[in-house]
C-alpha cells in the first residue's frame, strides 16, 4: 500500500522537478534590486518585429546613461494579449512597473485602478508636459490629467503610386484632397491602366475614425467621451454616412480594391502594382517608400469637399504605471519615461520605427534632419499632424468599449466592400455599437 | 504478388502529385524564406536572386536556441507527464472494476469538450497563486492530465487478455506490478505514438506559453515566431517565414526519424 | 438439508460475499489511487474553470474579469437572441461540416494510396503527414500568402486558366471555405497516421482471399477496408469533430473572424468577448453553450457510432 501511495505522489514530485522560480523576488515596500544594487523596472511591451528592435535599443540606451536604474523590457504579445494578463497580475509581485497600452485601451486602464496616474509625478516636480506635441498630448490629457506618458504614435496618411499618377495623366505632386477628388484619380488611373484599381481602403475601425475626425465628426456623444461617459453615438449624421457612401460609389465605378480588414495584404498589393492609393498608419511609411519598385508618394488623408479639413486623431500607445509599486520602483520607472521622451531617444525612435517623435525638439537632431532629406515623404505625417484643428473631434473618443465599436464598423465596411446596402450596413453598426455602450455601462453599474 | 507497370506508374503519379500539393504550401515558406524582401513584397514567384538575410534577422531578434531548448524541455515534460497519467488513469480504467467507473471515465471524456481559450484566464490566475508563473512548471503542470491520451490506451489496454490479469492476481502479483511489467511493455508502441502526439502538440503550443511567462527565461519558440510580428508597421515576412521554417524544422525532423516507430505503433492495432 | 449445513452455507457465502466487499473497496481505493494525479490535475485546471465559467456567466464582469452585477440569465438571452451568436452558432456547424469530412476523406485517400508497398512508400508517408509537425500558427502565415488576392499562388494558379480572381479571405462566400481548406491540410498529417496504421492492422489475408473470389478494387474498399477500418474512423471522427469545434487560432491568423463576422466561430467570438471587449460574462455564456453542444454530439455520435462501428 505504501508502495502505491509512493506512485501517486511520483506524478506531483515530478512536476515540483521541473519547478524553478526565475524573475526578481519583489516583497511589498522594496524595490527589486540588481546585484549591484540598481532598481529594477520591469517594462512589458507590445513591439514586434522591427520595432522591437528600435525599442530595446532605446532601452539598452537608458541602461548605458546612468547607473541608478536596470530597466527589463519583455515583451509580451499583442496588445490584445498583454492587457488582461496584466490586469490578471496587478497588485502582485509577477506585475510590471511600466506597461505599454494601445491608445483605445486608455479608459479601462483608468477604470482598472490598476494604475497610478503620472500627473502625480508630473506635479511632485512640476515637469514641464508642454514639450511634447501639442496634438499627441491632447488625446492623453484627460480631464486636465495624465494619466500615462504618451510614447509610439502614429497617424494615417494616404500613400499613392506617383508613377501610376503619371500615367494616367494625372499630377504626382498635387495628389487628390477630398473624396470627390480621390474618385475622379482613381477613375483615371483604372481608365490607364485596367489592372490597376484606383483605391483600397482596409476595413479596420480605426481608419474610419479617422476619416470621420476629419471631417470634424464626433464618434460618441459627450464630446467623444472628454466631458462625460458616452451614452451614445455621436456618428449618426452624414458625416459618420460619408465614408460609405464615397466607398460605395468607387465600388460602384469598378475602382475599389477590396482587401477586406488584411491590411498587410493591402500593402502588398499596392507594391506589386494592383492599387494605385491606400490609408495607412504613418508609421508603415518607411517600409512602404523602402520596398516600392516605384515612387511613392504620401499625402494627407482626404475629407468630403462639403465639409473642411479637421486633421487627424493620435494613434498608437502609451506607458503606464502600475500602482501597487513601491516609491523607490516607481520613481525608477519616471525617470525612463521621461528618458524615453528626451529628443536624442525619440529621435532614434522616429527614424528607427516610423513612429513621430512625441517631443518635437527631436526634428531638430541632425540623425532626423538626414533622413528626411532621404526620404521627404516623412514629412507629410508630421504636417498633417501639426496641421491638426484641437477639437473633441480630433483629440480622438474615449471609451472602454471602443474595440467592440471597430469591430462593428469593420464588419459594417465589410458588408458595403461586399455589395451589401449602405443604409442597412450603416444603421445596423449604429445600433450595435449604440447596445454595446449600453452594455459596457451596466457592467461598470453605471 | 506484384503488380502491372501500368498500375505502378499510375500509383506514383497519383502519390507525386498528392505530396506536392500537401507540401506546397511549406515549399512556399521555404522559397519565401530565401527571398528578398522587395521581391516577396512585390508579388514575384520565382526569385531571381536568394538570401540568407531573413535567418540571420531572426536569430538577431530573439534569443533563439535558449527558446529551442526551452521548447525541448517544456514539450519533453508534458510528453512524459501526459504518458505517465494518462497511462496509470487507461489502467485503472480497464483493469479496476469499482463503482462510478463509467461515470468517471465519461467525466474524463468530457473535459475534452471544454475549449481551452475558454478556461485560460481561471488557469493563469490558478498558475499566478501557486507562483508557477515563468517556471517550467507552470508551462507544463496544466497539460499533464490529458483526457485524449486516457481516451486512446483505454483503447489499446482493453486488447490485453483478462485472463493475464486473472492469473497475475493467483500469483499474488500486485497491480502496480502487473501495470509496470506487463501493461507498459505491451503498450509500448501505443505509448511511442501518444508521446509524439504530445511532443507535437506541445511544441506547438502559443498562447499558454505567452500567458504563463512574464520574460524570457522559459520562453518557447512559438513566442518567438510572433515577435517577429508587428502590429502597426509593415511585416517582414521574408523575416517571418524564415522564422516558421526554423520552428517547424525540429519537429520535421522528429517526424522524418519517428515515422517507422510511429507508423509501427500504429500498425499495431493502438486504435482498435 | 440440515440446519448445520444451511448455517454453514449461509455463513461460507457471508465469508465470499466479505471478500467481494473487502475486494471492491479495494479496488475503488486502488482506482482511485491510480486515477489521483489526473482527477487533482483536471479539478483544478478543467473542472475549476469550467466551474468558474458557468458563475461568470451569470454576471457582467470589470475589466479584470471580476463579477460586478449579477444579471441571472441575461447573459444567455442576449447571446441568443443576438443575431451575431446565431451566425457564430451557424459559422461553426458549417465549419465543422466543411472540416470533418473534408478531412477524413482526403486523408483516407491518402492512407489507401500509401498503403500500397512500393518503392520509396516511405518518403510519401513522411510527407503526408509532414503536416502534423506544423504548428497552426505557422500554417497560418504559409496559408495567408497562399490565399492573397493578388500574389497568392492560388489565384495566380485560377489566371493561368483565365478565371477570374477569387477574394479567398475577403469575400464572405469564400472566406470560411478558405479557413476550412487551410484547416483540412493542418489536420491531414495525423488524420493521414492513424488511419494508415489502422489500414496496415486489417489482415492481408482477407483480402488475398477476395482477390481469389475474383472481387475488384472498389468492392475490396467497400466490403473489406471501410468496415475493417470503421473502429479507427469512429476514433478520428470523434477526435476531428472535438477539434472542429474548438477551432481558434487559424481564424485569429487569417481573416480575424471576418468578412462580415463570416468567419467567426464560437470558440473565436469567445476569445473576443474575453480578450478584447471584457465582457467576460457573455464570453462565459458562450462557452457554456459551446460545450453543452459538444457534450450533445459526442453523446449522440457514441450512441449512434457504436452501433455501426465494427468491431473484430
Amino acid at each position: 500500500m505504501k508502495k502505491r501511495l509512493a506512485y501517486g505522489l511520483l506524478g506531483l514530485s515530478i512536476f515540483a522537478a521541473g519547478c524553478s522560480s526565475a524573475g526578481t523576488e519583489a516583497e511589498s515596500g522594496t524595490a527589486p534590486k540588481t546585484e549591484d544594487g540598481k532598481t529594477v523596472v520591469t517594462f512589458w511591451h507590445a513591439m514586434g518585429g522591427q520595432a522591437q528592435e528600435a525599442l530595446n535599443e532605446t532601452v539598452a540606451d537608458y541602461n548605458a546613461s546612468q547607473d541608478e536604474v536596470q530597466v527589463n523590457a519583455e515583451f509580451q504579445g499583442t496588445y490584445e494579449e498583454s492587457l488582461p494578463k496584466f490586469h490578471s497580475v496587478a497588485g502582485t509581485d509577477q506585475a510590471p512597473t511600466v506597461i505599454q497600452v494601445q491608445e483605445i485601451g486608455s479608459m479601462s486602464m483608468i477604470n482598472s485602478g490598476n494604475i497610478e496616474p503620472i500627473q502625480k509625478f508630473i506635479d511632485e516636480e512640476e515637469y514641464d508636459m508642454s514639450i511634447l506635441e501639442e496634438n499627441i498630448s491632447n488625446y492623453y490629457k484627460i480631464d486636465g490629467q495624465f494619466y500615462s506618458m504618451p510614447f509610439n504614435s502614429s497617424t494615417p496618411v494616404m500613400y499613392y503610386n506617383k508613377d501610376a499618377f503619371k500615367a494616367a495623366g494625372l499630377d504626382p505632386e498635387a495628389p487628390p484632397k477630398t473624396y470627390e477628388e480621390v474618385e475622379a484619380a482613381a477613375k483615371a488611373i483604372t481608365e490607364s491602366n485596367p489592372e490597376m484599381k484606383g483605391f483600397a481602403l482596409q476595413a479596420y475601425g480605426w481608419l474610419y475614425e479617422e476619416l470621420l475626425a476629419n471631417q470634424g465628426g464626433l464618434l460618441m456623444d459627450n464630446d467623444n467621451g472628454r466631458s462625460d461617459t458616452p451614452t451614445e453615438v455621436a456618428f449618426n449624421n452624414e458625416k459618420g454616412k460619408s465614408t460609405f457612401e464615397w466607398v460605395k460609389r468607387m465600388i460602384d465605378a469598378g475602382t475599389f480594391a477590396n482587401y477586406g480588414t488584411n491590411g498587410d495584404n493591402m500593402v502588398s498589393g499596392f507594391l506589386a502594382g494592383d492599387t494605385a492609393m491606400f490609408l495607412q498608419s504613418s508609421a508603415s511609411s518607411r517600409d512602404v517608400i523602402d520596398n516600392a519598385p516605384f515612387e511613392v508618394g504620401v499625402a494627407f488623408i482626404p475629407h468630403p469637399e462639403a465639409e473642411e479639413r479637421q486633421g487627424v486623431v493620435i494613434g498608437g500607445a502609451s506607458l503606464w504605471m502600475s500602482s501597487g509599486k513601491s516609491e523607490e520602483e516607481q520613481q525608477a520607472a519616471w525617470d525612463f519615461m521621461k528618458y524615453v521622451q528626451t529628443p536624442e531617444a525619440q529621435a532614434k525612435w522616429h527614424v528607427g520605427t516610423g513612429y513621430f517623435a512625441i517631443n518635437p525638439a527631436a526634428y531638430d537632431e541632425q540623425i532626423v534632419k538626414d533622413a528626411h532629406e532621404k526620404m521627404p515623404q516623412l514629412k507629410t505625417a508630421i504636417e498633417q499632424l501639426q496641421a491638426t484643428k484641437p477639437s473633441p473631434a480630433t483629440q480622438g473618443a474615449l471609451m472602454d468599449m471602443i474595440p467592440e465599436e471597430r469591430k462593428i464598423m469593420e464588419t459594417a465596411l465589410e458588408t458595403v466592400y461586399n455589395g451589401g446596402d449602405v443604409d442597412e450596413a450603416f444603421n445596423t453598426a449604429v445600433e450595435q455599437v449604440n447596445a454595446a455602450i449600453e452594455q459596457a455601462n451596466a457592467a461598470r453599474g453605471n | 504478388m506484384s503488380m502491372p507497370l501500368s498500375q505502378k506508374l499510375f500509383l506514383y503519379v497519383l502519390l507525386t502529385v498528392a505530396a506536392i500539393l500537401v507540401f506546397a504550401p511549406a515549399l512556399l515558406a521555404l522559397l519565401m524564406s530565401f527571398m528578398p524582401s522587395e521581391q516577396i513584397l512585390t508579388g514575384t514567384i520565382i526569385p531571381d536572386s536568394l538570401t540568407l538575410d531573413h535567418y540571420r534577422k531572426a536569430f538577431e531578434r530573439f534569443p533563439l536556441m535558449s527558446y529551442l531548448l526551452n521548447s525541448l524541455i517544456v514539450s519533453l515534460l508534458i510528453t512524459a507527464g501526459q504518458l505517465l497519467l494518462s497511462s496509470l488513469a487507461a489502467y485503472a480504467f480497464v483493469f479496476l472494476e469499482f463503482k462510478g467507473r463509467d461515470t468517471l471515465f465519461f467525466l474524463f471524456i468530457a473535459t475534452m469538450m471544454i475549449p481551452f481559450e475558454a478556461s485560460i484566464i481561471p488557469n493563469f490566475q490558478t498558475i499566478r497563486d501557486l507562483n508557477f508563473l515563468n517556471t517550467y512548471t507552470g508551462l507544463s503542470l496544466p497539460f499533464f492530465a490529458m483526457a485524449f491520451g486516457t481516451f486512446l490506451l483505454r483503447q489499446n489496454f482493453k486488447q490485453i487478455p483478462k485472463e493475464l490479469k486473472e492469473a497475475s492476481e493467483i500469483a499474488g502479483i500486485g497491480d502496480l506490478k502487473f501495470y509496470l511489467t506487463v501493461v507498459l511493455p505491451v503498450a509500448k508502441t501505443s505509448l511511442v505514438t501518444l508521446g509524439v502526439y504530445g511532443f507535437l502538440s506541445a511544441w506547438n503550443m502559443y498562447l499558454w506559453p505567452l500567458l504563463a511567462t512574464t520574460d524570457d527565461s522559459v520562453r518557447t519558440v512559438q513566442i518567438g515566431l510572433k515577435q517577429l510580428q508587428s502590429q502597426e508597421q509593415l511585416n517582414e515576412w521574408g523575416v517571418i517565414m524564415a522564422g516558421g521554417i526554423i520552428v517547424v524544422l525540429p519537429t520535421l525532423i522528429l517526424l522524418f526519424l519517428g515515422q517507422k516507430k510511429l507508423q509501427k505503433g500504429l500498425t499495431e492495432g493502438a486504435l482498435k | 438439508m440440515s440446519e448445520a449445513a444451511v448455517s454453514i452455507q449461509s455463513e461460507a457465502a457471508e465469508l465470499i460475499g466479505k471478500a467481494k466487499r473487502k475486494r471492491r473497496i479495494q479496488n475503488t481505493v486502488k482506482g482511485l489511487l491510480f486515477l489521483l494525479p489526473s482527477i487533482i490535475l483536471f479539478s483544478v485546471f478543467l473542472f475549476y474553470p469550467m466551474i468558474r465559467t458557468v458563475y461568470l456567466s451569470f454576471f457582467l464582469t470589470n475589466t479584470s474579469g471580476m463579477p460586478t452585477v449579477f444579471v441571472g440569465f441575461d447573459n444567455f438571452i442576449n447571446i441568443f437572441t443576438s443575431p451575431l451568436f446565431q451566425d457564430s452558432l451557424k459559422t461553426t456547424f458549417l465549419f465543422v461540416l466543411y472540416t470533418v469530412p473534408g478531412t477524413i476523406l482526403v486523408s483516407l485517400f491518402l492512407a489507401v494510396l500509401a498503403n500500397e508497398k512500393l518503392r520509396g512508400i516511405g518518403l510519401f508517408r513522411t510527407i503526408f503527414s509532414s503536416t502534423m509537425g506544423i504548428s497552426v500558427a505557422a500554417a497560418s502565415v504559409f496559408w495567408m500568402f497562399l490565399f492573397h488576392p493578388t500574389m497568392g499562388w492560388l489565384n495566380q494558379f485560377l489566371s493561368v486558366f483565365g478565371v477570374e480572381a477569387i477574394g479567398w479571405l475577403t469575400d464572405p462566400k469564400w472566406a470560411l471555405f478558405s479557413v476550412a481548406l487551410s484547416t483540412i491540410w493542418m489536420n491531414i498529417g495525423f488524420t493521414f497516421l492513424i488511419l494508415l496504421g489502422g489500414l496496415q492492422s486489417i489482415d492481408s489475408y482477407l483480402y488475398e482471399s477476395a482477390d481469389i473470389d475474383g472481387a475488384g478494387y472498389f468492392y475490396k474498399l467497400r466490403r473489406i477496408t471501410v468496415p475493417m477500418l470503421s473502429p479507427t474512423l469512429f476514433f478520428v471522427v470523434t477526435v476531428t469533430l472535438i477539434n472542429a469545434f474548438q477551432t481558434f487560432g487559424q481564424v485569429d491568423m487569417l481573416t480575424r473572424g471576418g468578412p462580415q463576422n463570416e468567419t467567426s466561430v464560437i470558440v473565436y467570438s469567445i476569445y473576443r468577448d474575453a480578450f478584447v471587449n471584457y465582457q467576460y460574462g457573455t464570453a462565459s455564456a458562450q462557452a457554456v453553450v459551446l460545450f453543452i453542444l459538444i457534450l450533445l454530439l459526442t453523446l449522440l455520435q457514441f450512441k449512434w457510432g457504436e452501433r455501426k462501428v465494427h468491431y473484430q
